[in-house]
Parts: structure tokens; C-alpha cells; sequence
């Protein structure tokens, strides 16, 4: 194909090639979908009810719809690279309702785990819980607002986990480095 | 025919194209043939079932003298008439053919395993040719067929097979579990694509069906047991107790008195009020009761569930008519006929288990077929559609299509197509447009499935009168705890937008189901399902209207959804296949009947109670020595007596013991087999 070269970035980004080649699909990054979430992905039918019950896509750009597509048709790069994939609450809402009974979340789940694996970039918040649960065994740990909470409850200040047993926070540490996941989060971290 | 000698078999292979030669050596099993004991001749040829294909086989059967055929192919059920028909082209008794199922049992199910495809078809081709030097001449027995038929349920379907059969001269019950014919359409307002007015052109043949000489209606009346085979059904009906008597039976009962006459007198001095199930509970209707003004047969019916048997109706109605009798007690018919056509029809799926779209719990949301009572004139509001919690006309009314259909979840949930929602709900868009100016349909859904004759148009039609359409399956249904609309949450698949739309009434496309009660009837007919528990037909494009037991056929929904043009169309074709037999007056069964050996039979008895077809009895021999005889016509060959009798004096037919042991052995034992 002949460059085109307006010498205007912005315009040449819109007149790119938008064209869905076969080529871009990678059936082995279905498979490796189906596979890593445990349901029927390559079964959706596009309805959009996934979409239509996310509390996230009223208020973002996100489309669980569209990231079944792209498991589907082996869309790999576009969905990885896609920043979108970090939006999802993983309430199951739309787990809930599909009528294909398909587990849409677990496929969001299975492509976060391949694009960490794959060297996409990964939010920072992503990492800091990572670096948080391997601190204090919690993704959120309790913090003073809460513990007055608790304790107007007539609850306990700390819930009976790592909180109350923080004996237990280096099996945690285990699982986690047996994944070398730590290790990752500080590394990225550190170099941004 | 063959008189006593040494089999020779012949045996033919067959490739069914690439069905069968694609994943099995058929080289190697003709080569394995040959090798058996008594197979004089083992071929192989593209199409068995084609012209040459049994002419191999005829022609082989003179120039080798063949006592038995063996033909490897497909199922029995599909070819074994074909090959027994070339059987006895050949010279030989058409029972002295034996068939290997070595697709369907074999290369369809192990197209990935060459070797162990290609042994187990010489597996079954010894097995087969074990049975086939055994196989003995039978005759088959012509019983005849009772010149009346039934058709049980009196939906459109119903009426329509009915209508066809007595119209060709054949004497019809029409049975009809309501108190009124006329099922399903008789609610509906109008039908697509033609928009005719369903009850117009409904109650002509619902009035045909009452008056015709041949028709026998009972209606308000149910199946109780079947018994019996093709041509001879015999079938006892419960009459359940309705309360008055029309003209016809009162003289059969013998009493003084004109009876109902559908007056209507008896409805308005009735003190109870219950809501009416046809309006879907919308409507009030009395203990005494007619479901609405064009029922056939007009007589009123009593709901002795409801009744406080007070008796205002009777003395209301007076001696002269004396229709009503509140000690009116069910009572039971028998009839007996040649065929039966099942007609049961549907019933929505319970879609208030759907919870995320709150049927049952938000006044505003109804199903399908409730619209269609609030759109029809004759309905609970004369026709004017409005919102249930407070009676205004709604401006914005929300379609939900595959609700429940298409779904995969289990419950009661559907993984089908029910077939005719996305039509009605088109149908439904065009008389809210047409009825309430300015009034928006938005219909959600997934496809639009306008697959029939003009519907494709019609679905046009809907879009140019301004339907709006949105591609999205809806994800749930909210409630304003206020106002009561409704909130339909879906996304707009094409814009890949979140879309909240505010509806005044939301109307659900339910899926539909088999009736309550199907399960039953199809057990008492001893007919088989689907797996989505809709009847099973005997083949799904070749033999749509029939069953696997014969003398049973179907007609309409109960067979899977299908719209009424779909319905009648089945319903004529079922008429048509069960009027043969009952035209021919005869029908052939096939011989695989149990033989009493009686110098072998103890006259113990003992078989006699094990029969479920009551085909058993004991007779005296000259010498008066008790022994058993079968009734063959009632004989459905299962085997049950002859693997009870403790003698082994009961020999069945086609599938005699030495026959069976030969089998059994030629697979246990290899090539031995063969060697008795």
C-alpha cells in the first residue's frame, strides 16, 4: 500500500486503513481465552446484555460486548493494548444475565492475566494492590475512618482476617512470589 | 420359497458416498465377508438404495440361490422397506433380509479411527450374517382399521384436522379439555402479516366444527387412558362434570327439559365472581360462565371449585329448560378409532423467573399474549390499551423479544427460537402506532426473523410507520417506585451505546413451552419427545406430521413452535397421512408376534398377567390340555412373556432365541460364531 503523507499526524490517523484483515486474528489467543477462563467465550452471539447491565459502561468507554468480539475473532493486540480492559468492576453482573451463560467477566480476567504475562502496561493500581495485599493481605486494607465504623457498629476494630492473624501474611507472600508477581509490580513500578 | 438346506448368505456393503467409505475400510470388511461361514456371495456398491444397488442384490439372489440377505449400510429405519421390497423381488420371503447399521452406529460416530471403524463394521456384518442363517419365512398380518378418528385438542390446529377428516367422509372426535374450541387464536386480536382479525376468520371454522355431521365435539372433556394399537384405539374420555346439559343430552339422559340454550340468564344472578382465566385473570367472569360471546359449543359451565351451589342459576333457568345440575358428577366414554391427531398446543413460560425483568412485580410489564387482550376489542377493555396501574394510555410502550427464548441458562428459560414473537411484536408495534396517535414502539431485540410468506415486507411496513428498532437483547427492567414507568436498560448494539429508555408499559415476547399436562398425554399415547419436550416427530423433514408409534400423528405447536399458517398447514398434512390407513381399511403389522410352541406349554398361566397389551389368554387343546394362545393383533412383539415363560415355550418371532444366542456368540466369539 502506498504511505500516504499529508504531513499532518492527525490526519493521517484519520485516514488510516481500518480494514479488519483475517490476518489480525490469532486463533490461538481464543483458544488460550477459552481456556484460561473456564467458559464457552467462543459461544457469544452479541446481544449486548453484558453491556447493557455493566455499571461501568453508562459512565466509560468500556464494552464487555466488544471484548468478547475480539476473543472471538483472535483480536489479540487490540485487546490487550486496549486500556478499556481495566474498567471492569468484576460485579458478574453481566455473568448474571447472559443468556448464553457465558462468564463474561472470566474472560476479562483471562485477558488481564495474558496481557500482565505478555508485558502490556498494566495500571499503576493494578500494581499497588498487588503490592498492597502482599503487605497487609488485603487489595483494601482497613484504615482509621473505618475501624470507628466498625467499632460504632459494636464490630471489632480489625475483621478476624490478616488484619486480626497477620501470622498468616506470609503464606500470602508465597502464593505471590511463586508468581513472581511482586517482584513484577515493583519492577514496573520503579521504572515509571 | 426356501425349503430346508444350508444357508447361503449374500452380503452387500454399502458406501452411502463417503458416509460410510469416508472412515472405514469397505474394502476389507467385503474381504472379511467372504471369509464367513455360509456367505456365498459379499459385494460392496456406492448406493446400495439405488436402482443398481438393488438390483445387486435381486440379481444375486437368483444366481446364487440365497436363502438370506445381509445389507451393511445405513438405518433400518430409513431403508430396511427398500431392501425387504428388493428381498422379495429377488424370490426370497421379505423377511429373510437382516440389516447392519454400520453409519449411524459406526463410521458417523468413529470418522476420526480408520482401524477400529473398520473393525467393528466386521464386527456387525458377522453378527448380522449370524442372524441372517437363521432367519425364517413370515407372513405379515392385515388387521382392520376402525373407520372413525380423534383429535385431541381444539385449537386452530385441531379444528383444522378435524374439519379435513370428516369433510373426507371419516367420523371425527374432537376433543377439546376447555369448555369452548378455539385455543390459542380465539385470544389473539389480530394476525400477521395480513392484520385480519383473528376471531373473524377463526369462528367460521370453530362453527363448522359444531355443526359438521362427522365432527363429534367434546369439549370440557380430557383423555383418560389409551389403550390399543393402529386402527384400533380404544380411548375412554372423562366428561368432566360441567353442570348443565345442552338439548343432546338431556334427551340422552333421559330427562324432562330443553336445556342450555346459552341464554346467559344463569351468569347474571350468579353471586360469585372469579377472575377469567382467558383474559388472563384481567376480567371478571362468574361460577357460571362462558369464556367469551362466540364459544362453540355455546353452553355454560359451572366451576364447582367456585361454586357455593346456592342455586339462584337452576331456579333462574326454570323446568322448562332445566339445563343445570349442581350434583353433576364426572363420567367416563369409551370410543374407539382407527388414528389419532395430537394437537395440544403451548403455554408461556412462567417469565417471572426471568427476575431482572420483574414480570409479576412491576404492574406495567405484561406478556404477549396479555397485550393481546388489552389491544382486542372483545377483551377486558374493549380494546383500549392501557397501562395496568392506573389506566392511562400509554405513549411509549417497550417490545422485549427472545424473552426467555434463545437463552441458555436453564430454568425455564428456552435455548429454541419460539418462532412467531419477533411477527406478533411487530404486529403488536402496528396497532399501537394505529390505535394511540403519536404512541413510539421501540421493539429490542437481537434478529428480527421474518422468514415467511410477505413477512420480510411486513417488517418494512413496521419500520416505515415508525417503529424504532433497537439492536440490543434487554439486560433488565426498572421500576419508578413513583410513576410506575418502566426503565428498559439495553445497549444499542449498532451504536455500541448503553441505551435507558423510559417506557409506560413494557410488553414481554415469553417463550413458549408445552402444555402442563403434555407429558402426560404423550406417556398415554406412548409417543417419544424432543429433547426440549415438544412431540417428536417420526422424521423431522421427511415424515413431519407423524410419530414412531403409528396411528399417532401431529399437528401444530405441540409438535415445536410454529405460527398459524405453519399450524394449519401440519394440521392438513396430519389429516391427510391418518385418513390412509382409515381409507384402506386395513393396516399391515408387521409379524414379530410371540408363538405359543404348544408341546412345550404347561398351561401354568404364568404369562398371561406379565402381558402390558392383554394379548395373552388360555385355551383348551382337544385332548384337554390347557395351553396358551396370543391374540396377534394385540401382540407388539416386546418379548416380555417370552423371556418370562419358565419352559420356553414362547417363541417370538424375528427374534427367536437361537437367533439372538447366535448373535450374541458370533460377537462374543469371533469368527466361531458361525459354528453351531
Amino acid at each position: 500500500m502506498v504511505e500516504k503523507n499529508y504531513g499532518n499526524p492527525e490526519l493521517e490517523n484519520k485516514l488510516r486503513d481500518r480494514n479488519y484483515y483475517v490476518t489480525d486474528s490469532n486463533k490461538d489467543f481464543s483458544a488460550e481465552v477459552k481456556k484460561l477462563s473456564g467458559t464457552i467465550s467462543h459461544m457469544c452471539y452479541q446481544c449486548g446484555t453484558c453491556t447493557g447491565s455493566c455499571p461501568s459502561a453508562p459512565r466509560s468507554s468500556y464494552r464487555i460486548r466488544v471484548f468478547m468480539r475480539r476473543a472471538i475473532l483472535g483480536l489479540e493486540e487490540e485487546a490487550l493494548s486496549d486500556p478499556d480492559l481495566w474498567l471492569c468492576t468484576t460485579c458478574y453482573s453481566c455473568s448474571d444475565r447472559c443468556p448464553r451463560d457465558i462468564l463474561p467477566t472470566d474472560v476479562i480476567m483471562a485477558m488481564r492475566n495474558l496481557a500482565f504475562k505478555t508485558g502490556h502496561a498494566v495500571p499503576k493500581n493494578f500494581l499497588q494492590t498487588v503490592q498492597l495485599i502482599y503487605k497487609t493481605g488485603h487489595g483494601v486494607p482497613n484504615n482509621d475512618a473505618n475501624r470507628a465504623v466498625r467499632e460504632r457498629l459494636g464490630l471489632p476494630r480489625d475483621p478476624p482476617t490478616t488484619h486480626t492473624y497477620p501470622e498468616y501474611i506470609p503464606g500470602i507472600q508465597k502464593i505471590i512470589d511463586h508468581y513472581n508477581l511482586k517482584a513484577e509490580a515493583d519492577r514496573i513500578l520503579s521504572e515509571e | 420359497m426356501v425349503e430346508d438346506q444350508t444357508p447361503r448368505i449374500g452380503v452387500f456393503i454399502c458406501h452411502c458416498g463417503t458416509n460410510i467409505a469416508g472412515s472405514l475400510s469397505v474394502a476389507d470388511v467385503v474381504k472379511y465377508a467372504q471369509t464367513l461361514p455360509n456367505v456365498i456371495v459379499a459385494k460392496d456398491y456406492q448406493y446400495m438404495c439405488s436402482t443398481p444397488g438393488q438390483t445387486m442384490i435381486k440379481e444375486a439372489i437368483a444366481e446364487h440361490k440365497l436363502t438370506g440377505v445381509v445389507v451393511a449400510a445405513c438405518t433400518p429405519r430409513l431403508h430396511e422397506p427398500t431392501f425387504r421390497i428388493a428381498t422379495r423381488e429377488g424370490g426370497l420371503n421379505e423377511f429373510r433380509f437382516e440389516m447392519a447399521n454400520i453409519r449411524d452406529q459406526n463410521s458417523w460416530v468413529h470418522m476420526h479411527d480408520w482401524d477400529g471403524a473398520t473393525a467393528k463394521a466386521k464386527d456387525q456384518v458377522r453378527i448380522a450374517v449370524a442372524k441372517a442363517r437363521l432367519l425364517e419365512d413370515l407372513t405379515p398380518k392385515s388387521v382392520p382399521v376402525e373407520h372413525a378418528a380423534m383429535v385431541v385438542g381444539g385449537g386452530v390446529g385441531g379444528i383444522q384436522a378435524s374439519l379435513d377428516l370428516a369433510s373426507a367422509g371419516i367420523k371425527t372426535y374432537l376433543i377439546e379439555q376447555t369448555p369452548s374450541i378455539g385455543g390459542r387464536m380465539s385470544q389473539l386480536d389480530k394476525t400477521f402479516p395480513t392484520l385480519d382479525c383473528s376471531q373473524c376468520i377463526l369462528s367460521p371454522k370453530m362453527v363448522d366444527a359444531g355443526r359438521h355431521p362427522n365432527i363429534i365435539l367434546k369439549s370440557y372433556t380430557e383423555v383418560e387412558s389409551v389403550e390399543g394399537y393402529i386402527g384400533n384405539f380404544e380411548i375412554t374420555l372423562r366428561r368432566k362434570a360441567r353442570g348443565t346439559r345442552n338439548a343432546a343430552e338431556m334427551e340422552a339422559a333421559g330427562l324432562k327439559g330443553s336445556g342450555c340454550n346459552g341464554c346467559g340468564d344463569c351468569t347474571s344472578v350468579c353471586p360469585v365472581i372469579k377472575p377469567n382465566p382467558f383474559e388472563f385473570g384481567m376480567a371478571p367472569r362468574k361460577a357460571i360462565y362462558i369464556y367469551h360471546p362466540q364459544v362453540v359449543p355455546l353452553q355454560y359451565t359451572i366451576d364447582f371449585d367456585a361454586c357455593v351451589k346456592c342455586g339462584l342459576c337452576k331456579e333462574i333457568c326454570g323446568p322448562e329448560k332445566a339445563a343445570i345440575d349442581l350434583d353433576m358428577v364426572d363420567t367416563f366414554e369409551k370410543v374407539k378409532v382407527g388414528c389419532v391427531i395430537l394437537a395440544t398446543g403451548y403455554d408461556l413460560i412462567p417469565i417471572e423467573d426471568k427476575t431482572e425483568w420483574g414480570y409479576k412485580r412491576y404492574e406495567n410489564v405484561i406478556t404477549g399474549l396479555e397485550f393481546e387482550r388489552l389491544i382486542c376489542a372483545s377483551g377486558p377493555t374493549g380494546g383500549h390499551l392501557i397501562r395496568p396501574s392506573d389506566g392511562v394510555t400509554p405513549m411509549k410502550v417497550g417490545f422485549v423479544l427472545c424473552a426467555g427464548s434463545r437463552d441458555n441458562t436453564g430454568g425455564s428459560s428456552k435455548p429454541y427460537c419460539s418462532r412467531f414473537c419477533c411477527m406478533y411484536s411487530l404486529k403488536h408495534a402496528h396497532q399501537v402506532m394505529e390505535k394511540i396517535p403519536g404512541c413510539v414502539p421501540y421493539i429490542f431485540y437481537m434478529d428480527i426473523r421474518s422468514f415467511g410468506k410477505m413477512y420480510e415486507e411486513f417488517y418494512y411496513r413496521i419500520q416505515n410507520e415508525g417503529a424504532k428498532f433497537i439492536r440490543g437483547r434487554v439486560a433488565s427492567l426498572q421500576e419508578d417506585p413513583v410513576t410506575k414507568n418502566i426503565y428498559v436498560k439495553a445497549e444499542d448494539t449498532l451504536l455500541g451505546r448503553p441505551v435507558t429508555v423510559e417506557c409506560d408499559i413494557v410488553v414481554l415476547a415469553a417463550a413458549i413451552k408445552p402444555k402442563a399436562d403434555a407429558e402426560h398425554i404423550r406417556q398415554m399415547f406412548g409417543i417419544s419427545k424432543s429433547q426440549d419436550g415438544w412431540y417428536l416427530e417420526a422424521h423431522p423433514k421427511l415424515n413431519p406430521c407423524g410419530t414412531t408409534t403409528a396411528g399417532i400423528f401431529l399437528a401444530g405447536v405441540c409438535q415445536g413452535p410454529k405460527d398459524i399458517p405453519d399450524t394449519v398447514g401440519q394440521a392438513e398434512g396430519a389429516a391427510s397421512a391418518a385418513s390412509i390407513p382409515i381409507h384402506k381399511g386395513e393396516v399391515e403389522l408387521e409379524p414379530y408376534f410371540a408363538q405359543c410352541v404348544e408341546s412345550l406349554c404347561a398351561g401354568c398361566g404364568m404369562c398371561i398377567p406379565q402381558c402390558p397389551y392383554k394379548a395373552l389368554s388360555l385355551k383348551s387343546l382337544d385332548d384337554g390340555r390347557q395351553v396358551m394362545t396370543v391374540t396377534e393383533a394385540k401382540c407388539k412383539g416386546c418379548g416380555t412373556c417370552g423371556g418370562y415363560c419358565p419352559g420356553g415355550a414362547i417363541k417370538m418371532q424375528h427374534f427367536t432365541s437361537p437367533q439372538i444366542c447366535a448373535q450374541i456368540d458370533a460377537f462374543l466369539l469371533g469368527g466361531l460364531g458361525g459354528e453351531q
